[in-house]
């Protein structure tokens, strides 16, 4: 195990990817699962704080410390099993997701999360319970996580296995596997129907495997996941959709959003819907420069297909497209795996392309990650874009409108531009929460978002969070400051 | 007036190539094939000329019914027609020049276009050799065209610099990166490219005149060293280049 304390050694792991900073005193890098429950317990006698660090792509401060130790999860990197038959794999929590998907491609496995960041690693996607564009069809990570083994704040190691723990008359219960018990207070909370990453998953029933997806951290470090495969699609449909009128885009994404959820038409069943706005694109022409000019908005969508299918679903989605108007010349077709990798690309540049205007011009994003059920999100929609506009903010907005989420980023380019753009963003959180949505869809909480969580939940609610915190982490060791106040 | 652009069909450069068990191919497991990438500025130049002056843009490929994927591309881009020349066996660059000459010949096409090299075989040599067997002019590595009527204006990239030259029709011009921003095939292209055919006939015979003895990758990367990580390595860190790697 390696083990760092020189101050210009541990600096890259005291910020994110949000370039929120903080400090510690070293960083232990545990090479074997076995090290990590040593260090917690140790940690855990003495009252020192631990963080954990993942791939540091987090955008909320959750892996950024004040002070105490950080454990970096970097070498606790292999990829264990990988079960063709029985279609699951079990892996450390610091395989980083893009070498994972590579090794399943080679054994025609498929595991769909997929949060835009290729480089963050698995153990952080499910404190993060991440999501991305494909959850539009096939969920979030939450729903690919068959088994945890986690070492808690106390240095005990626990292992849960879906189906096998769940909530009753209140209490979670479980053992480690030393024999110590655990008995975990669960007051059930309103959590919405969206996708979503802020606070605990709290419901009546739960499995305890839930408990620490999406718990940023502060539960427990994740050591090993054991995680649900799929066969991989024969084939992806992936194509970028331009449109003179934003208003139009909006109407088709409903109109493609129903008919993928509802199989209105057999040959219809979108896996991502991804939307771009005009800022967005005026951001990409450097890079991009056959977009055609006068469009103002794009859509990129992706659909898997079985060869046989995939004549019948181009001409559903081109009768569909013609009945909006859309020039299907203008359509951007990928016809093989590197025309796919380029439309990714355009995808993942537009967030690089706004971190880097950015650190340009050294200002400070303030960025949403907002989710609202999807009968009230063209309506929320408009009152982002109507907020943004009227504050006369520089912003530029894209998402994953399949799942109601938007990403729109004000970018204040003084103090006071700033202090506007925190109101807003307070202004556009609250009408979600109204609107029965989330303030944090996939980001998580971290120390960024913790005041605004208090919009989402009652006292009470964060209160009951608390508690579950509390049992299991009698001192408030691990990833304090994550989540809570 | 028919415009040819020679497409060939290579493994995509995300791919990771291993060499076959008989040492002289690649080992075509898990190897996937786009278009060669120079080959899209052509495409692309070839299509613009098209939408300026008119004409026909006909693809011409030498191999197997696998490079079908990589005409069918050319032809969602907008290509008219395309035809293939068939031949199940390995042939060098002189042997598919032989073939695409012969083509265009019979296609009686006065501009063609080749990307400057493939990026399977790497020898950026059948563009040339094609012009010289029809007797036509030939202008590599452009990355800057204008044909007006007969004359032909090109931006060649050379060491250090760029050429502009002269010539006239009938050419051969061989596309470099910069040529021009490849548009994406289009929905409604594919949709087109559907119904286009391809015409498959045997390619024209031709011997070898190079023979592939042997193929093999470069040796690993022996790993790096870490000697330190502060300014207290230095010394050590000048003394091994010095005395290890002997490259100060």
């Amino acid at each position: 195990m390696l083990v760092k304390s020189d101050k210009n050694e541990i600096l890259s792991y005291l910020s994110d990817a949000a370039n929120f900073r903080g400090n510690a005193e070293k960083v232990y890098v545990p090479e074997k699962i076995e090290e990590v429950s040593r260090i917690l317990q140790e940690c855990f006698e003495a009252g020192t704080p631990v963080h954990i660090s993942g791939m540091g792509t987090g955008l909320t401060g959750g892996r950024v410390p004040a002070g105490g130790v950080i454990v970096s999860t970097e070498k606790l990197n292999r990829i264990i099993e990988i079960n063709k038959t029985e279609k699951f794999a079990i892996v450390e929590s610091g395989v980083i997701l893009e070498d994972f998907h590579k090794e399943l491609k080679d054994q025609n496995l498929y595991y769909p999360p997929d949060p835009t960041e290729q480089c963050s690693s698995i153990g952080g996607n499910i404190s993060n319970n991440a999501s991305g564009a494909k959850t539009f069809k096939f969920g979030p990570t939450r729903d690919y996580v068959l088994a945890l083994e986690v070492s808690l704040a106390d240095g005990e190691t626990v292992h849960l296995t879906r189906g096998e723990v769940f909530e009753k008359d209140g209490f979670i219960d479980f053992k480690s596997k030393n024999g110590r018990a655990y008995h975990i207070p669960v007051e059930p909370v309103n959590m919405p129907t969206t996708k979503n990453a802020a606070g605990y998953y709290m419901r009546k029933g739960m499995d305890a495997v839930d408990l620490f997806i999406g718990s940023e951290g502060t539960l427990g470090i994740i050591l090993q996941a054991k995680l649900k495969l799929l066969p991989l699609p024969e084939d992806f449909l992936s194509m970028l959709l331009f449109f003179e009128d934003e208003n139009v885009a909006l109407k088709f994404v409903a109109e493609l959003r129903d008919s993928s959820r509802n199989k209105k038409n057999e040959y219809i069943d979108a896996l991502a819907i991804e939307f771009f706005d005009w800022n967005s694109l005026e951001f990409l022409r450097d890079d991009f420069p056959n977009i055609p000019e006068g469009e103002r908005t794009a859509l990129w969508i992706e659909q898997d297909v079985s060869g046989a299918e995939s004549d019948n679903i181009l001409l559903a989605y081109t009768e569909l497209l013609e009945k909006y108007g859309v020039d299907t010349e203008e359509v951007w077709f990928a016809t093989g795996d590197k025309e796919r990798r380029e439309l990714i690309r355009f995808r993942h540049a537009v967030s690089q392309k706004v971190s880097d205007f950015i650190s340009r011009n050294n200002i400070r994003k303030v960025g949403t990650d907002l989710a609202v059920p999807d009968d009230k999100f063209f309506d929320f929609y408009h009152f982002c874009k109507n907020g943004s506009e009227h504050s006369g903010l520089k912003f530029i907005v894209y998402g994953h409108f399949g799942n109601s989420h938007i990403h729109l980023n004000m970018l204040p380019s003084n103090e006071d531009e700033y202090r506007i753009a925190k109101e807003l963003y307070r202004e556009l959180c609250a009408e979600a929460v109204k609107a029965g949505g989330t303030i944090s869809a996939e980001h998580g909480i971290g120390k960024i978002k913790r005041e605004y969580l208090k919009m989402m939940y009652s006292d009470r609610d964060l209160e009951s969070m608390k508690k579950i915190k509390a049992a299991l982490d009698t001192k408030n060791n691990l990833s304090p400051g994550n989540i809570f106040l | 007036m028919k415009i040819v652009v020679c497409v060939s069909h290579v493994p995509d450069t995300a791919t990771k190539i291993n060499v076959g068990s008989d040492g002289k191919t690649i080992d075509q497991n898990g190897v996937t094939y786009v278009v060669n990438p120079y080959d899209e500025f052509a495409i692309e130049e070839a299509l613009k000329t098209k939408e300026k002056s008119g004409g026909e843009v006909v693809i011409v490929s030498v191999g197997t019914d696998k490079n079908k994927d990589t005409i069918r591309k050319a032809l969602a881009m907008g290509a008219d027609s395309a035809v293939l020349l068939k031949d199940e066996n390995y042939r060098d660059s002189f042997a598919v020049a032989k073939a695409l000459a012969e083509e265009i010949k019979a296609q009686d096409a006065r501009i063609i276009f080749f990307g400057k090299q493939s990026v399977d075989y790497d020898n950026s040599i059948t563009g040339q050799m094609t012009a010289e067997m029809l007797g036509y002019n030939c202008v590599t590595v452009v990355v800057r065209l204008e044909i007006d009527g007969d004359k032909v204006t090109a931006e060649r990239e050379i060491e250090g610099g760029k050429e502009v030259v002269e010539t006239s029709l009938p050419v051969v011009i061989t596309a470099q990166k910069g040529l021009n921003e490849p548009r994406y095939a289009s929905l409604k292209g594919i949709m087109q490219a559907k119904k286009k055919k391809i015409e498959e006939k045997d390619a024209a015979a031709a011997d070898n005149n190079l023979e592939i003895v042997k193929m093999f990758k470069p040796a690993p990367k022996a790993p790096g060293k870490i000697v330190g990580e502060d300014v207290s390595a230095v010394p050590e860190l000048v003394r091994l280049l010095r005395e290890e790697a002997k490259v100060i």
